[in-house]
């Protein structure tokens, strides 16, 4: 038996569905988290011996999609049809809700309402006549709370929903026998329908707080949604982020956390100095080393993911995006590619995933090959490695690598704009702002502990084979023979890195080491880290005391040799070049067009090495007086990456004019218009 | 050999047992980004399709 469970974006779907499966699938207080259908069976507390599978549908206001993912829910309740339908509805949001459900009580298949949130409508006063509501519908009612573990009304709501399974759903409005492409006549049907469910609500509903009132929530978000002041306090609340995370108590846990990875470290190779030195390196420095300079940034990922949560879960984000819309416009983006930008603060994937709402096709594959230069979660060792080694800890170069992020996206998007010819068109942006509430501690911490799971599991089986196989290309050469102290030059991860080291001459890391570390991050961008700890032989990255020490000149910058302007290129050209693999088979998913992904890949990659280029460049003859080593070169790559981006640009515009030439198939027209 | 080596060359073989086992084994399924706390709520994941899966349903290109 199948149960579908649709509703209105932000309606608590996802949270029902997994309240109902026990699985933790992703929530987020604001609409269009969901951009795929789920499904899971139900637990056995509320489907009993019976094998029931729940479908997560993504949210839509309507049976007509306006979205892609809107598509998916209409489609689905259409096609292929489930047993029974939940349809979840928002109890504060009445009015908006109804619309969908008269559609949906309009297909015969037997629908079950619930009204969610309703302890939201409890504390502002809020009454509905769930009887009443039940008779007008045709269909039962009940009134849940998914957040609540005990007395939510999940199991009488579910009972009914099966119970209900095989019968025959009588609709208590029907659509009227107009023809579907007459948009007047469609137009005039919904507003009917919209008649019909005010109607409705009226009825039963009794309101203490107006929507037409002025209140506290209406007030704070004058304030956030204000163009400038909005885009103030956004910058503040996330250089607070960077600050608690990346320069305060992340690092303070995570230097307690290293001091145990080491000992355990020194341990492993205190037992094996009678082995052989292959068998310590591969062990101790290879896995403990490698895969323990990975997870000693833990902490600082898990206390930025806590707090990204809260800001979610409080209904700031969604106002983030609303205020961030005319920028985003302004460029050729859409108010919505804020979202994946947000999200891609956590990770690329789904990230890039979220594009899925963006209705328009240019808008949507131009986010999707941006986005991802928002650093994600598995940048942020990465970062907190060369701004603990290089920058005395300072928050500002997380900051900097956000906020830098986001210009980069700005300028991405204006060029994208010129290469395909794009014209003003007015496009909307339609967000509901979900309602501010106190964030719950207990999502936050829940969401934090399944990315630090993700990121053990990483740390354990990628990281772990790559740094394995890192160690061993260091020591051996390629008559598997130990490569001896002093020619490590001659070993095999030397060989393959070195040709790739000379392309980053003109930006001033063309070393070998850093060569290799920057590739093995297209497998998974922690790897910067983890190999860069083997082959320089370093774990302890973080170390508070040492951090202190103004200037930055620790262990670890010592033994990598880079100035502070070489480690600042190196750290954005690993932010902004493509992201790892999984990444790129993302974005060719969404993007469905080869052209466009190789597009991406080439933009990323000239973003990445232009930035570090100008970075390095720029900042030697800032800090020395000179232009740094393999400027010329350099210059000629920035050409070439200039005139290709002219020649595809030229090739694009000639394909659209072809296009858009309307007498071109007419014999005789030339010169007509002489 | 002595022990300690023993035991070290036991330890490292399994521990890169069970991570390729794993990898594999996710590769298997179908998931491309291991680790992802998104891998489980892709579409169809179960079906062995993973989350870079056409919204209708079948495989994108």
């Amino acid at each position: 038996m199948r149960i579908a469970f649709a509703g209105n974006p932000n309606s608590g779907k996802t949270t029902m569905y997994n309240a109902l499966t026990g699985r933790s699938e992703k929530v987020g207080n604001w609409g269009g988290v969901t951009v795929g259908s789920k499904e899971y069976q139900l637990k056995k507390e509320f489907a009993g011996n019976q094998e029931v599978i729940a479908v997560d549908l993504p949210g839509a206001y309507s049976m007509s999609p306006f979205t892609p993912e809107e598509g998916i829910t209409s489609e689905y309740v259409r096609t292929a049809n489930p047993d029974a339908i939940v349809n979840i509805v928002d109890a504060t949001n009445l009015s908006r809700s109804l619309f969908f459900t008269t559609q949906l009580l309009e297909l015969g298949i037997p629908v079950v309402v619930a009204l969610n949130k309703s302890d939201i409508n409890e504390k502002e006063g809020t009454e509905i006549d769930i009887e009443k509501l039940s008779a007008k519908l045709n269909c039962p009612v009940f009134k849940t709370i998914s957040v609540n573990d005990k007395n939510n009304g999940l199991k009488e709501m579910i009972s009914k929903a099966i119970s209900l399974a095989g019968t025959i759903q009588k609709p208590p409005y029907l659509q009227a026998d107009i023809n579907l492409h007459d948009k007047d006549a469609v137009d005039a049907e919904d507003r009917k329908r919209y008649a019909f469910v005010n109607e409705i609500v009226k009825d039963v509903e009794k309101r203490k707080v107006l929507s037409a009132e002025t209140n506290k929530q209406d007030k704070i978000d004058a304030v956030l949604l204000n163009p400038v002041a909005g885009i103030l306090v956004f910058a503040v609340v996330m250089w607070f982020v960077f600050w608690v995370s990346q320069a305060w108590l992340g690092p303070l846990v995570a230097d307690w956390l290293v001091g145990y990875i080491e000992a355990f470290q020194g341990w492993v190779a205190g037992q094996l100095e009678s082995s052989p030195a292959i068998l310590s390196a591969l062990l101790a420095d290879g896995i403990v080393g490698g895969v323990g300079a990975v997870v000693g940034f833990l902490p600082l990922v898990m206390v930025m993911y806590f707090l990204i949560a809260l800001l979610e879960d409080c209904g700031y984000m969604a106002r983030v995006s609303a205020v961030m819309d005319p920028i985003f416009k302004r460029v050729g983006l859409s108010g919505k590619s804020v979202i994946p930008v947000v999200i891609g603060t956590g990770c690329g994937i789904p990230a890039i995933m979220a594009c899925r709402t963006i209705r328009d096709e240019r808008e949507r594959r131009t986010t999707s090959m941006l986005t991802t230069f928002i650093p994600c979660g598995a940048k942020i060792p990465v970062i907190a490695l060369f701004a603990g080694a290089f920058f005395a800890g300072a928050s500002w170069v997380s900051t900097l690598s956000y906020f830098f992020g986001l210009v980069l996206i700005f300028l991405g998007a204006l060029l994208i704009k010129g290469i395909t010819g794009y014209k003003y068109r007015k496009s909307f942006f339609i967000m509901e702002l979900p309602k501010w509430k106190v964030p719950s501690l207990k999502f936050a911490f829940k969401s934090m502990m399944e990315r630090a799971r993700a990121y053990i599991i990483k740390a354990a089986t990628i990281i772990l084979v790559c740094n394995t196989l890192v160690q061993i290309m260091q020591t051996f050469d390629w008559h598997f023979n130990v490569v001896e102290e002093g020619a490590e030059s001659t070993s095999i991860l030397a060989s393959i890195a070195t040709p790739f080291a000379v392309l980053l001459i003109p930006l001033g890391f063309g070393v070998w080491q850093l060569a290799a570390a920057a590739i093995t991050g297209f497998i998974a961008k922690e790897n910067v880290v983890g190999t860069l700890a083997v082959v320089y032989g370093l774990t302890a990255f973080i170390d508070v005391d040492e951090l202190e020490m103004v200037g930055g000149a620790n262990t670890v910058a010592v033994t990598m040799g880079l100035t502070s302007v070489t480690a600042l290129a190196y750290l954005f050209f690993n932010l902004y070049t493509p992201p790892c693999f999984a990444a790129i088979g993302a974005m060719n998913s969404e993007m469905k067009s080869k052209g466009w992904l190789w597009g991406a890949i080439g933009l990323q990659l000239g973003t990445g090495y232009t930035v570090a280029f100008l970075i390095y460049q720029i900042g030697t003859l800032v800090t020395e007086g000179h232009l740094g080593q393999g400027f010329l070169p350099g210059l000629i790559a920035e050409a070439l990456m200039v005139l290709a981006v002219i020649m595809i640009g030229r090739k694009v515009r000639a394909h659209f004019d072809e296009q858009y030439e309307l007498h071109k198939n007419i014999k005789g027209t030339e010169g007509a218009a002489a | 050999m002595n022990f300690a080596t023993l035991i070290a060359v036991l330890a490292l073989a399994v521990i890169l047992f069970l991570a390729v086992r794993y990898i594999y084994r996710e590769k298997k399924k179908g998931t491309t980004c291991i680790g992802c706390p998104y891998a489980g709520s892709c579409q169809k994941y179960k079906e062995g399709i993973t989350c870079q899966t056409d919204i209708s349903g079948s495989k994108a290109e």
